[in-house]
């Protein structure tokens, strides 16, 4: 198996088995882009991913290379949030910082099934929360006045639990 | 996503025009090397895409709607749980949909591409012809490399807010590699395409007249057009259509490609014949379809091979009919296949030529039976064995040549039909029913034991063939008849060669006319094995009886009367010697079948004489009126005429038949003429009698016999069709209760085809009966309808 040099922000070069790099859209494409013959020991650097989160993504990535290919997206079909393996879960035991920068790493390098099981995470951390605990969860200002959040609140009346 | 940027993981700063021109006049020069097609590498690819990335991600303030950065950071957070499908749609100051940054990037991507475009076509403009293809072919290799990696490279803008902009219905928004596209299509090709289209049907023109040509060209072309058939409404490359390879070129070559045959095929023909024309035809049909296949679009083949079909086949199509008769008489077959193959490529072309494919197979059947002349009206073996080589030779001629297609087998089947049912041998014999009656004879020769009888898988094989004709037989009732007595004769005589080859027959006979067709066949042949029995219980009888035993050799045929094709003797009176075995055998019968009455069949037994009288001792094999007259001479050596009448019982003209074989075995003889014997005639035994064998079969068919039975066969049939067509009447009736006699009559044809063809005015005459029996009346009222009296 080949392998490929990747390199995060600062600087720390990780060698990937190229199947598994290929997790990454991103790097896939640009891999058929430039055409495969170039040498290994060209380096491909990642300026938005740090080591502690490259490392992570690839761990991620190894553990997953096997999986059958992800389902076309289907509009009509609802999205779920309770279905995130037991691995994924463990594997996103990890502070808030570290979860938001996998997110943005999923999403600067395209992996579609990382991307959506940290989602997930995060939509659960919503779930079930009134909007002040929300706030303390996520530490975000109250920046509406209160005739603004009245207005908020009753736009979005449909949606509320009964 | 920039939510997060409260919480401190990364501080995304709103991005100012300053920082996206210096983005931009990075990535431009990075997109210029991409289409330099200069060499790149993966680091500056990640920094161009890192680019957009961070150009798409950040916070423009111009495009922003309102209120704070952290109002539609808030919405950006809902990229996820997006319900615009939703019930309500949030309304008011809030504007729904996340903010997605990328309109200015989109926007100077397009002008660049524009610009590429437009110095791009400067230089191809003033070129034509091979020239303008090398230049448009790779060039646009090139420019769909190029802008495959450009698309990589802004694979972000795509996914994100191309993507956005094209799930809210904005119009003229694509994804960067269809954009690359549809500025091809409206600078590029829309300018080059008339010139670069009329190069390449140059081309393939030159190639038609057998030049060597560059395809490459014509099907980079090619690929060009179809790939700029974008489906406007779908951002992603799946949405093709192919109008623009279908406008731009499809319709213009199928045009060119009608000119240009309708030219190459009227001057071939008019100085080549038309068999040659045949296999140039057949070469430039083969040629487009590999064209097709080598370097235009699919979806063209169709179309192309109907205009070829049209041009080159339909429009000589009289030409091809006129010359098929032509092929027929000389046996030109592989012409004929030819001619086949390209007829049948035009929709309903083969209809003629199956019309005259009928009428020569029909006029060689009338041919080939005429030339037999005299020989196939008495020689079934001549007859059959005619009829089986035309069929052999046409049924060849279309599994070859037309490819056993089923229009033509059914022509082949009405033309055998016809001259069959209706030729020189029918006609003279003014009765369609001499073909089944010389079929049946052909069979009877066949199964009849001879010294000529041909091997077992051969026999098999001719069977078969046999079955052939058969299958063409109109009057299979006919048949039905002559093959039942000669079969019956077979079997009583034991002079069937095989029972296998018997019992193979009526199965194949089964096979094709039903069970009803051979029932009595196969009762007849259970007769036989039933006899088998009998005459074995019998024999065991007569030695364990304590009655005096018979000296007499003794066999029988018991044969159910119904299912056995003969006619109870005339008078006859038994000589005395074989009297006690027939009573001794009627009285065995009787107690072992109550109520069953045993007529004999003496004009069918036989036995055998030994004689005492002449010089050596003769074993004389003949029939039972020889014997009664034979055995006459035991009493006296000379009798008249009219004494051995009376002594034997046999009717006058009868007796003298009899007469006649036995003076012309010389074992009697007499001073009249033989063909003059009268009542008084003497005759005498002829002491002298002298043959060379000493087992003699003297046992002649009469003349007499033979002919009546044929004539009686013929009557029989007459009636037994009339009872048919009764019972069909009825059947049909007893369903439908009331019918036009139209109708009727078309049922009642249908009904019977299998069996024979009845004619009309029968019909009319067994409709007529049945009225007088009453099981129809005319309706009332109506004219020409009856109904059923139950």
């Amino acid at each position: 198996m080949p392998n490929i040099k990747l390199q995060s922000s600062d600087s720390e070069i990780f060698t990937v088995d190229v199947e598994i790099a290929k997790c990454s859209v991103t790097i896939k494409t640009m891999l058929e882009d430039l055409g495969m013959e170039d040498d290994e020991e060209e380096v491909v650097p990642l300026p938005n991913v740090n080591s502690a989160i490259l490392k992570k993504v690839i761990q991620w990535a190894t553990y997953h290379k096997d999986d059958p290919p992800l389902p076309e997206d289907d509009e009509n079909k609802e999205k779920r949030t309770d279905d995130i393996s037991s691995w994924d879960a463990d594997f996103l035991k990890v502070d808030q910082g570290t979860l938001f920068e996998l997110i943005l790493a999923a999403n600067y390098l395209d992996i579609k099934g990382l991307l959506d099981v940290t989602c997930k995470t995060v939509a659960n951390m919503i779930k079930g929360k009134t909007p002040e605990e929300i706030r303390k969860t996520f530490n975000i200002k109250n920046d509406f006045t209160a005739a603004e959040e009245d207005q908020v609140r009753k736009e979005n009346e449909w949606c509320e639990e009964k | 996503m920039s939510s997060i940027s409260s919480t401190n993981v990364r501080p995304q700063m709103p991005l100012r025009q300053k920082d996206f021109d210096q983005i931009w006049g990075d990535l431009q020069e990075g997109i210029e090397q991409v289409y330099k097609r200069q060499h790149m590498e993966k680091k500056r690819y990640m920094d161009l895409y890192t680019h957009v990335y961070n150009y798409c991600t950040s916070v423009h303030h111009q495009s922003a709607s309102s209120t704070s950065s952290g109002r539609a950071a808030n919405n950006n957070g809902g990229r996820t749980a997006n319900y615009s499908g939703g019930k309500k749609q949030t309304t008011g100051h809030v504007q729904g949909g996340a903010q997605l940054v990328g309109l200015e990037l989109y926007k100077r991507l397009k002008e660049f591409l524009r610009i590429y475009l437009i110095n791009l076509l400067q230089n191809g403009a003033e070129l034509m012809g091979e020239d303008v293809l090398a230049f448009y072919t790779k060039q646009w290799e090139e420019y769909q490399f190029s802008s495959r990696v450009l698309n990589g490279v802004c694979a972000y803008l795509n996914r994100h807010w191309v993507k956005r902009e094209c799930e809210e219905g904005r119009k003229g928004i694509y994804e960067i590699y269809q954009l690359a596209l549809v500025t091809w299509r409206d600078n590029l090709f829309q300018r080059l395409n008339k010139q670069v289209t009329n190069a390449v049907l140059k081309l393939i023109e030159r190639e038609r007249n057998g030049e060597t040509i560059n395809t490459r060209l014509v099907s980079g072309v090619i690929n060009c057009y179809v790939a700029l058939g974008l489906n406007e409404d779908e951002t992603s490359a799946r949405g093709q259509n192919l109008v623009v390879y279908k406008d731009t070129f499809e319709a213009v070559f199928l045009e060119d490609t009608e000119r240009f045959y309708t030219r190459e095929s009227t001057d071939f023909l008019r100085n080549n014949p038309v068999t040659e024309y045949m296999i140039k035809a057949e070469q430039r049909l083969q040629e487009e379809q590999r064209r097709v296949q080598v370097y235009l679009h699919e979806t063209t083949m169709e179309r192309l091979a109907k205009t070829c079909d049209r041009v080159l086949i339909e429009k000589h199509l009289e030409i091809f009919h006129a010359e098929f008769q032509k092929l027929l008489d000389g046996e030109k077959n592989s012409d004929l296949g030819r001619m086949y193959a390209l007829v049948a490529r035009i929709p309903d072309g083969l209809c003629e030529l199956r019309r005259l494919l009928e009428h020569h197979i029909h006029a060689q059947g009338l041919q080939a039976i005429d030339k037999c002349g005299e020989c196939a009206h008495t020689d079934p073996k001549v007859y059959v064995s005619t009829i089986l080589e035309v069929h052999k030779k046409y049924n060849a001629l279309v599994l070859v040549a037309f490819n056993n297609d089923s229009g033509f087998v059914a022509a082949l089947d009405k033309a055998c039909g016809r001259f069959i049912n209706s030729n020189a041998v029918t006609k003279a014999a003014n009765s369609s029913s001499k073909s089944p009656e010389l079929l049946a004879k052909y069979c009877d020769l066949l199964l009849k034991k001879s010294s000529k009888n041909p091997e077992e898988a051969e026999l098999e094989d001719t069977l078969n063939q046999v079955m052939v004709v058969f299958k063409y037989i109109e009057d299979k009732d006919v048949f039905q008849k002559f093959y039942s007595k000669m079969l019956a004769k077979r079997l009583v005589q034991h002079m069937s060669a095989s029972d296998d080859a018997e019992a193979s027959m009526i199965s194949k006979l089964k096979q094709a006319c039903g069970f009803e067709y051979t029932s009595k066949l196969q009762r007849m042949f259970q007769d036989i094995g039933v006899s088998k029995d009998l005459n074995e219980n019998f024999r065991k009888h007569m030695s364990n009886s304590s009655e005096q035993p018979l000296h007499i050799d003794f066999s029988i045929q018991v044969l159910s009367s119904g299912s056995w094709p003969f006619q109870q003797s005339s008078c006859f009176q038994l000589p005395t010697e074989l009297e006690r075995s027939v009573h001794r055998f009627t009285t065995f019968y009787s107690s072992q079948h109550s109520g069953r009455k045993l007529n004999w069949l003496y004009n069918m037994s036989k036995g055998e004489l030994v004689t005492n009288c002449f010089k050596n001792r003769y074993t004389l094999q003949a029939s039972t009126f020889q014997m009664a007259v034979l055995l006459q001479y035991n009493d006296n050596t000379s009798w008249t005429v009219s004494q051995l009448e009376q002594h034997t019982g046999i009717k006058g003209d009868f007796l003298v038949q009899v007469l006649q074989i036995l003076l012309k075995a010389k074992l009697l003889v007499c001073a009249d003429d033989e063909s003059e014997l009268t009542e008084s005639s003497v005759v005498d035994l002829y002491v002298g009698y002298k043959n060379k064998k000493l087992r003699v079969n003297i046992n002649i068919p009469l003349k007499t016999e033979l002919k009546v039975e044929q004539e009686a066969t013929h009557k029989h049939i007459e009636e037994d069709r009339k009872m048919l067509i009764q019972a069909a009447i009825v059947r049909i009736m007893k369903t439908r209760k009331t019918l036009k006699h139209q109708h009727l009559v078309v049922e009642v044809l249908n009904q019977l085809s299998s069996r024979f063809k009845p004619r009309v005015p029968v019909i009319k005459k067994c409709i007529d009966i049945l009225i007088e029996k009453e099981y129809l009346e005319r309706t009332e009222g109506e004219k020409d309808t009856y109904s059923y009296l139950a």
